[in-house]
C-alpha cells in the first residue's frame, strides 16, 4: 500500500505513450514524394530494394521493366490500388486494381479513374492533379501510386509473369473482400480500353475466388480470341503462402497462355492456389467470350 | 483445534510446516500483458512498409492506438471476468484497481483513435481538422460496421462519464453498477469494426485469427466464472438466511445456512458477493467478508450499517433466499510467511480478521490481534475474540479513543513496545482507507518489510 500519486501517474502514462507512439512513427522510413517521383523512372536504387518481391530476383532482363501494384490505400470509401506496367523505365500504363463502387462511389470511380490513369502515364509520377468530385479517390490513388513508383524502381523484373506474381501477392493482401476484388475488375476493364485502346485486344479480369489461403483473381489479355498474357491480380501472399504463389503462379499464367483454356495441370504442392486460379480463369475466359 | 499443540518449541515446528507461503503471480502475468502489447505493436510495424507523409503519420497514430485499445479492452473485461487466479491468488482489490487503471487509459485510447483517425482521414480528402465532425458523420455513414462502432464509443462515453471520481461517488451504487454492465454491449459493438476495417486484420489472417481467440476467450470465461459458475454454486449449496443478530450499534451479523457450505473452498479471510432475494434488495449484490471460520451448515458475515443496502440487512428474515458469488480474495493464510502474525483491524474491518484470529496456525503467543475502534462499545464481537485468544492463548490488544474523543497514538515507538518483536511478524490488515495508510507507515517505521504486509482496499 505504497502511497499512490494519481497526478504523477496520468502524466507518466501519458508522456510514455504519445513517445512511444512518436519513436515508432519516427522509425518508419518515409518515402518524400518529390524525390520519389523524380526517381520513380530511374534504374533500381538499393534504398527500396528491400520491397522487391521473390519472383523479382530471378530475371535479369531490362531494368525498370515490368508490373508493379501498389500499396492499397484505405479511403472513407473503400480501398484503392494501383497496378503499373513500366517499361524501359516509364509507365506505359496505369490502372486501379481495387477502386471504391457501391452507389455514388462507382460512378465516381467510373468518372475519376480513367483520367487518373491517363494523368499517372502522362505525368510518369504521383504528382497528379485530383479529380474533383473523386476527392477521396484521387487522395488514395496518388498513395497507391507513389507506392508502386516506389516499388518500381527497385524491381529489376525480367519477365511480366514473374513480376505480375509478386504484385498479384501483395495485391491480395490488400483486398478484404471479393467484393473490392470485383471492383478492381470494374475499373480495370474501364481502364483498359481507356489505355489500349485497340479494337482486338481486350483485358478481362476473372472473378475473385476465395481459397483457404486467400483470394485468387486472374487477369487475362485475349488478343483476336488468343489468351496472350495471363497473371493473378490477387493470390495468396503471407508466409508460406508467398513462397508457393511465387512457386506456382508464374507457372499457372505460362500454362493458361500455352493451353488456352482452364484445363491446365495444377502444380502439386500449390492445390488450392492452383483450383482458385483455373476456377478465375474460367470466369475471365467466359467473360472474354461472351 | 489448535489447542491440542503443546506450545514451545516443537510446536513451532509443526507450524511452520503448514505454512507454504504461495507467491501471487501479478508478476508473470503483467510480463505477459506487456509481451502481448509488444506482438500488437509489432504486428503494426510488420504491417507497415513507409509512411509516406505527415497524413500518413497521423494515420499510423490511430492505427496503433486502435490496435492496443482493442488488445487492452479485451484485458479490461478479463479483469472482471471472477477469474479464480486473479480473485484468490492476486487478490480481488488488486485486480479491480487494475480494471479501473487499464480501463481508465484504454478509454483514452479509444478517444485519441477516434480523433486520429478522423483527423487522417480528413485531410486524406483534403479538408483540415475543422471538418473532423463532418468526416466523422461521413466515415460512420460509409464505413462497414462503424455504426455499431460510433453506438459503442458513446456507450464507453456514458460509462467513462460515469465513473469519473466526482460522478461516481453521487450515483447510487446500482445506478453506476448497471452503466457499468453496459461495458459488454459496447466492447461487442466496437469489435467488428476493427475485423472488417483494420488494416492489420485484413492483411494478416494469423492476426484475425488470434483476435478472435482474444476475444473468444474473454467471453468463454466471463460466461464460465460471471454465470455458470454462480449457478452451479447456488444450485448445489441452496443458501439462507438462518438469523439476523444484532453485535453493537449499527453492526449486524447474518447467519447464512445451506447444504455442505465447505464444499465451497472458501477460506477465512475470503469474502463473498452477496445478494438477498428479498424485496428492494435482489438486483444488487454487495461483497462482504466471512467473520467466522466456515461451516459445514453455516457462514456468518458482519456488516455495519454504512449505506442503504447495509442498513437493511437488519430487516432480513430468516428463510430469506440467498445467492452468493465466491468465494473471493487473495488475504488468507497462504499470504503467510513466518511463524508470527499480527493482524490489525480497524472497525468492522474486524470481520474478515475474526476469522484469520480463529484459524491461522500457530502456538500460544504466536497470533497477535490489534483491535482499532472509536469507543469500546464499538468493539463489535469482543466477547468471542476474547474466548478465541484464551482458548488459542494469542494476544489481543484494543486502542480506542480516549474519553475526551483523542485518537491513540499507533506509531512506530508504541507498535515496537506492545510488541518487541514485531518486525519478525507477517502482518494482515484490514480497515478504512486513513486508517490503513497510517498503521502501513507506523509497521514500516517500525521494521516490518513491505512484503509482509498483507492489506485489502477497495478504494480506487
Amino acid at each position: 500500500m505504497r502511497k499512490s500519486h494519481p497526478v504523477r501517474r496520468v502524466v507518466l502514462a501519458t508522456a510514455a505513450t504519445v513517445s512511444g507512439v512518436v519513436l515508432l512513427l519516427s522509425l518508419k522510413p518515409a518515402s518524400d514524394p518529390a524525390a520519389a517521383s523524380a526517381a520513380g523512372a530511374a534504374p533500381p536504387a538499393t534504398a527500396g530494394a528491400q520491397q522487391a518481391p521473390q519472383g523479382g530476383q530471378q530475371g535479369g532482363a531490362a531494368a525498370g521493366s515490368g508490373t508493379v501494384t501498389g500499396n492499397t490505400v484505405q479511403t472513407q470509401y473503400g480501398a484503392v490500388q494501383v497496378r503499373l506496367t513500366v517499361s524501359g523505365g516509364k509507365i506505359t500504363k496505369a490502372e486501379a486494381v481495387q477502386a471504391p463502387k457501391g452507389g455514388v462511389s462507382s460512378q465516381k470511380t467510373a468518372l475519376a479513374v480513367p483520367k487518373l490513369n491517363q494523368e499517372a502515364v502522362a505525368a510518369g509520377n504521383a504528382n497528379i492533379d485530383a479529380v474533383s468530385g473523386a476527392t477521396y479517390t484521387s487522395t488514395g490513388y496518388k498513395q497507391s501510386l507513389q507506392s508502386a513508383l516506389d516499388k518500381a524502381k527497385s524491381l529489376p523484373s525480367g519477365s511480366a509473369g514473374t513480376g505480375s506474381a509478386g504484385s498479384g501477392s501483395s495485391g491480395s493482401s490488400g483486398s478484404t473482400s471479393s467484393g473490392s476484388g470485383s471492383a478492381g475488375s470494374g475499373s480495370s476493364g474501364t481502364s483498359g480500353s481507356a489505355g489500349s485502346g485497340q479494337a482486338q485486344t481486350r483485358t478481362v479480369t476473372g472473378k475473385t475466388v476465395q481459397t483457404q489461403y486467400g483470394p485468387v483473381q486472374v487477369r487475362i489479355t485475349v488478343s483476336n480470341g488468343k489468351i496472350t498474357k495471363a497473371d493473378a491480380v490477387q493470390a495468396p501472399a503471407g508466409g508460406l503462402s508467398s513462397q508457393k504463389t511465387a512457386l506456382a503462379v508464374p507457372k499457372l499464367n505460362q500454362e493458361a497462355v500455352a493451353a488456352g483454356n482452364a484445363h491446365i495441370d495444377a502444380v502439386s504442392g500449390a492445390t488450392y492456389t492452383s483450383t482458385g486460379y483455373k476456377q478465375s480463369l474460367q470466369s475471365a475466359l467466359d467473360q472474354a467470350g461472351g | 483445534m489448535t489447542t491440542t499443540l503443546a506450545g514451545g518449541r516443537a510446536a513451532r515446528r509443526q507450524t511452520m510446516r503448514r505454512i507454504r507461503p504461495r507467491r501471487s503471480p501479478a508478476v508473470p502475468l503483467l510480463l505477459a500483458v506487456w509481451a502481448g502489447a509488444a506482438a500488437v505493436l509489432w504486428l503494426w510495424w510488420h504491417d507497415t512498409p513507409s509512411i509516406a507523409d505527415d497524413n500518413g503519420k497521423i494515420l499510423n497514430a490511430g492505427r496503433i492506438t486502435g490496435l492496443l485499445a482493442g488488445y487492452l479492452m479485451a484485458l479490461v473485461v478479463l479483469q472482471m471476468a471472477r477469474v479464480p487466479a486473479l480473485e484468490r491468488r492476486v487478490g480481488s482489490d488488486r485486480v479491480a484497481r487494475w480494471h479501473a487503471m487499464s480501463g481508465r487509459y484504454t478509454l483514452c485510447l479509444v478517444a485519441a483513435h477516434v480523433f486520429l483517425t478522423m483527423w487522417g482521414y480528413a485531410l486524406q480528402a483534403g479538408k483540415s481538422l475543422g471538418d473532423i465532425v463532418q468526416q466523422t458523420v461521413d466515415s460512420v455513414n460509409q464505413l462497414p460496421d462503424m455504426g455499431k462502432a460510433a453506438v459503442g464509443t458513446g456507450l464507453f462515453v456514458v460509462i467513462g462519464v460515469s465513473s469519473a471520481g466526482g460522478i461516481r461517488r453521487r450515483l447510487p451504487y446500482d445506478a453506476w453498477y448497471h452503466v457499468h454492465l453496459l461495458t459488454y454491449a459496447a466492447v461487442f459493438l466496437t469489435f467488428w469494426h476493427q475485423i472488417t476495417t483494420g488494416n492489420d486484420f485484413a492483411l494478416e489472417p494469423m492476426a484475425k485469427t488470434f483476435w478472435y481467440g482474444l476475444y473468444g476467450a474473454v467471453t468463454a470465461l466471463v460466461v464460465w466464472y460471471r454465470i455458470l459458475t454462480p449457478i452451479r454454486l447456488n444450485m448445489r449449496h441452496r443458501m439462507r438466511v438462518e438469523a439476523v443478530i444484532e453485535e453493537t450499534p449499527g453492526i449486524v451479523s447474518v447467519l447464512i445456512g445451506g447444504r455442505r457450505l465447505h464444499r465451497m473452498g472458501a477460506e477465512a479471510g475470503q469474502f463473498f458477493r452477496w445478494r438477498f432475494l428479498a424485496p428492494g434488495m435482489r438486483f444488487s449484490s454487495h461483497p462482504y467478508s466471512l467473520s467466522a471460520a466456515p461451516r459445514p451448515d453455516m457462514l456468518r458475515i458482519t456488516v455495519k450499517a454504512i449505506g442503504d443496502h447495509s442498513a437493511r440487512l437488519r430487516e432480513l428474515t430468516p428463510g430469506t433466499r440467498v445467492w452468493a458469488e465466491g468465494p473471493y480474495g487473495a488475504m488468507t493464510a497462504q499470504r503467510r510467511s513466518r511463524g508470527k502474525v499480527l493482524l490489525v483491524a480497524g472497525g468492522v474491518g474486524i470481520t474478515p480478521m475474526r476469522a484469520l484470529f480463529e484459524t491461522l496456525p500457530g502456538a500460544a503467543g504466536d497470533i497477535t490481534l490489534l483491535y482499532r475502534a472509536n469507543t469500546t462499545q464499538d468493539l463489535a464481537l469482543w466477547d468471542e475474540l476474547a474466548a478465541i485468544a484464551e482458548e488459542r492463548g494469542a494476544r489481543l490488544m484494543y486502542a480506542v479513543n480516549s474519553p475526551d474523543g483523542e485518537r491513540p497514538d499507533i506509531s512506530p515507538e508504541n507498535l515496537q513496545r506492545k510488541i518487541p518483536d514485531i518486525e519478525r511478524h507477517d502482518v494482515f490488515m484490514c480497515g478504512p482507507p486513513g486508517f490503513a495508510q497510517s498503521v502501513y507507515e507506523a509497521l514500516r517505521g517500525a521494521g516490518v518489510p513491505a512484503r509482509r504486509i498483507h492489506h485489502e482496499s477497495f478504494e480506487m
